[in-house]
Formats: C-alpha cells, sequence, structure tokens
C-alpha cells in the first residue's frame, strides 16, 4: 500500500475534472470560469508541494548545520580544555625552572666561602705536615713553631668565618626553598625575606655590576605565603635582567615597601631599564606574551608574578613607568592573607 | 520606466531592475522579517513594467539561501512573467547558482515545473556572463 501525501487533493482535483467534462456538456457557458478555478487550484496544489520540499530541505540542512556546529562547539572545549592544560604544566615548568635557576644562584653564593674555607684547610693540613715532621726529626725550633700558630690562628679564622657564611647562605636558602615548595602559609619579617631571595640572585646580579636597594619598614610582619612572594621578586628581577637592562648598563633596582594602612602592604619594584612601549603594557601579563621569542624567552615570567599576586597573596599588580625611564611594577597584597 | 535598485542588507538581496534595458537581477540572500515590506513594492514595480507592451525580459535571480516565504514570492513572481510570455511576450530567466550547489539546482528545476512559456535556463557557475 501506497502512501500519497497528497492523496486528497490528487482525488479533489480527479473528481473536479469528471465535474468539468459533464459542465462542459451541460453548462457550457460555465465551462470557461469552472476550468479557471480547477487551474487555480492545482497550481496551487503543485505549489505546496513544492514548499513542503523546500520547507522539508531547509530544515534537513538546518539540522545539519547545527549537528556541525554542536560537533565544532565540542572540538573548540576540547581544545580549550587541552591548550588550559598545557598552559598549566608551562606555568609549572616555568616555576620549577625558576626554582633551578635559585639553586644555581646559591649554589654559586655558596661556592666562594666553601672554596676559600678548603684552601685554608688544604693550607692548615700542609703547616700541620711540615710542623709533625719537624718534630719527629727533632728540628722543631721555636720560630717555626710562632709561625705554625700564626697560621693556624688565621686560617682558623677565615675557615669559620666562611663556613658559618656558607650555613648563613645555606640557613637562608632552605627557607626560601621551602616556601617555594610547600606554599606554606606563615608569618615572616618581610625586610629580612625580601634580602634572603635576593641572595640567590646575587651571582646574576653581580655579572652585570647591578645593584638593588630595599626600603621596607622594619619589623613589618606580613602573615601570608612567603614562597610567592619570594617567586614574584625572583620573576621580577630576570624581567630586568632579560629585558630592562641594555648589555652595559649598570642597572639599578629599588624596591621600595610602603603600608598606607596597617592592613595594606604595597611593594613597589622599579627598574631603571628601557622601560616598556605602552602598546604592550596592557600584555606583558598575559600568557605566552613575549618579546623574546626564539631567545629563550617564554613569555610566562611575569604571567606567573600575575597569577602569584592574584592568587595566594590576593592581592593586585599594576605596570607603569615609561619608555626610557625604566619599568614600575605596583603590588599591593593585605598584610594578613584572608582566608586563614 | 524608472530604473528599481534596492541595496542587500543581511536578510534581503540586491535588486536590480532595468526596466528600459529589459534586464532584471535579484541576488544575494533572502530571508527578510517582514516579507510583505520587502516584496510589497518590488511586486509593485514589476507589474506596472509588464502591464506596458515591451521588448524581451531578461530576469537574472542567483540566490545563496532563501526562506519559504521568498519562495511562494518567487513563485508568484514566476506566474506574473509566465502570464507576460502567454500575451506574448518574449521572457527568460536564468536561474543562476554556485558550483557544485545541488540544492539550489533542485529548487530551480522544480521552480521551473510549472513555466510553459517562459524560457528558464539553469546557469551554473554563479554571475559568469551576467551583465
Amino acid at each position: 500500500m501506497s502512501f500519497n501525501l497528497f492523496d486528497a487533493e490528487e482525488k479533489a482535483i480527479e473528481r473536479a475534472k469528471a465535474l468539468g467534462e459533464r459542465i462542459a456538456l451541460d453548462a457550457p457557458e460555465c465551462s470557461a470560469g469552472f476550468n479557471e478555478l480547477l487551474e487555480a487550484f492545482t497550481r496551487s496544489y503543485r505549489e505546496q508541494r513544492r514548499l513542503v520540499r523546500f520547507s522539508d530541505r531547509l530544515q534537513a540542512q538546518l539540522a545539519t548545520l547545527n549537528q556541525e556546529l554542536e560537533r565544532r562547539r565540542q572540538e573548540a572545549e576540547t581544545a580549550l580544555a587541552r591548550l588550559q592544560e598545557a598552559q598549566e604544566v608551562l606555568v609549572q615548568s616555568e616555576k620549577l625552572a625558576s626554582l633551578g635557576a635559585l639553586v644555581a644562584g646559591v649554589a654559586h653564593e655558596i661556592n666562594t666561602p666553601v672554596g676559600i674555607a678548603v684552601s685554608c684547610a688544604s693550607h692548615l693540613a700542609d703547616a700541620t705536615g711540615k710542623l709533625k715532621a719537624l718534630t719527629e726529626q727533632g728540628g722543631l725550633g721555636r720560630n717555626d713553631f710562632n709561625r705554625y700558630l700564626a697560621t693556624a690562628t688565621d686560617t682558623t679564622a677565615l675557615i669559620l668565618a666562611n663556613c658559618e657564611r656558607a650555613a648563613q647562605l645555606i640557613n637562608s636558602f632552605k627557607q626560601v626553598a621551602v616556601d617555594r615548595a610547600s606554599a606554606e602559609r606563615r608569618s615572616f619579617a618581610l625586610d629580612a625575606y625580601i634580602q634572603e631571595t635576593l641572595v640567590s640572585l646575587q651571582p646574576r646580579l653581580r655579572q652585570g655590576n647591578h645593584a638593588v636597594s630595599v626600603d621596607c619598614p622594619p619589623g613589618l610582619t606580613v602573615d601570608g605565603f612567603p614562597g610567592a612572594l619570594s617567586q614574584i621578586l625572583t620573576n621580577l628581577v630576570m624581567n630586568s635582567l632579560q629585558h630592562g637592562f641594555e648589555p652595559g648598563h649598570e642597572g639599578r633596582i629599588a624596591i621600595t615597601v610602603t603600608q598606607p594602612d596597617p592592613d595594606t602592604v604595597v611593594l613597589a619594584y622599579a627598574d631603571d631599564g628601557r622601560g616598556i612601549p605602552a602598546e604592550i603594557m596592557p600584555k606583558v601579563f598575559d600568557p605566552f606574551f613575549t618579546t623574546r621569542r626564539g631567545e629563550g624567552g617564554s613569555g610566562l615570567g611575569l604571567h606567573v608574578v600575575h597569577n602569584l599576586v592574584v592568587g595566594p597573596l590576593k592581592g593586585g599588580i599594576t605596570v607603569g613607568g615609561a619608555p626610557g625611564q625604566g619599568a614600575l611594577f605596583t603590588i599591593t597584597f593585605p598584610r594578613v592573607a584572608p582566608g586563614a | 520606466m524608472e530604473r528599481l535598485t534596492i541595496a542587500p542588507t543581511g536578510r534581503t538581496p540586491a535588486i536590480d531592475f532595468d526596466f528600459d534595458g529589459g534586464v532584471l537581477r535579484l541576488s544575494g540572500e533572502s530571508y527578510p522579517d517582514d516579507v510583505a515590506t520587502f516584496f510589497g513594492p518590488v511586486f509593485g514595480a514589476l507589474r506596472g513594467f509588464l502591464a506596458e507592451p515591451g521588448g524581451p525580459v531578461r530576469f537574472d535571480i542567483e540566490l545563496v539561501y532563501f526562506n519559504s516565504s521568498s519562495a511562494k514570492a518567487l513563485m508568484n513572481i514566476f506566474q506574473m512573467l509566465e502570464e507576460a510570455a502567454r500575451g506574448g511576450r518574449a521572457v527568460t530567466v536564468n536561474w543562476r547558482f554556485e558550483d557544485g550547489d545541488d540544492a539550489m539546482r533542485e529548487f530551480g528545476e522544480d521552480f521551473s515545473e510549472d513555466l510553459e512559456e517562459v524560457t528558464f535556463n539553469l546557469v551554473e557557475g554563479g554571475s559568469g556572463g551576467a551583465a
């Protein structure tokens, strides 16, 4: 049994045609008018068929487009999720890389006192060996012994001082490294902590003869995340070294901490480098934005800074300064991090 | 008779009826918010033009997309052209569509069913040759 959507219309047309034949015989004066009506109805029926087909086709197209749209939307969402994952991984590896740089900096710093201690100890061992030989030969004179005492006094003093220096460096680094790795919250003296962080950057700063001045109210204690702060300072210094200072320029960095009110800390970081062109200022915190692509710039340094300021520090950061007059970053954060 | 030109919008096609030259063009997309507002003046001008005796008429249609109301409007236009052709006027419709646009080809074939006196050409390949 075949189904015809327009069965009724077609049957009506058939009946009307039969009627038309009767009218032609019985009332020929009505025939022309009737045929005109029949033709109009037949055309309308064809148009209806056409419109139904047309409309079905449009809706099929629409459905296909909707499916395609949904498929693309899902693709885009998957791609976005993957991109966010990759970005997260890169941000983490950037943090690790700067932790690595910190380790290298501290290792370099510790190398000097340890080297001095080793050469002093070796000198002392030589002198002791000679003294022992003289004693065994029975030829030890008063002058020999006095000379040895002088040597021993000098070298032990140097060994002690340098080992203490090394121990002090290790201590300050240990705290910074633990803070970096653990992201733990604690109270800390801001001034001392800034200094400790700068220790690990000394080799890099000394290379270009750059100087950092810190002006921080003594006794200002911050309750928050020192690891984040240390990372922020490291990245800002690296940014000055990589982008701010031209080769040969002996840069000046000024870190100034103020307290507009007892619960708010404002840390202004300024360098006297090239400054940031106004047109890229809105983009400096964007992930992967770099003016040094292909020259080792990851475009993540300042992004990590921004993340840490708005994340753990629950603060805000602005960028300023003028080309030729250095860059200025102003970080404002609560003295006691909320959510304790 | 004065030429009728209507600039296209996102939802309505371009109209260029050069009545004196006997070349009428309709192109673009057609899914107007209100069919009567858009097609009313077009129908009026076309009806006026066809009512007067005149030379051959060429109607170029090149639509990318149109809705059901526009399809009905097109069928009405074709009917007007068919009547003019029955009245002895030489009428040609060029139904242009892009290469490989099977849907537009089939719509054209459908529309041509009711046209006996009008010469209906399916022209694949877009605006090639249109003046």
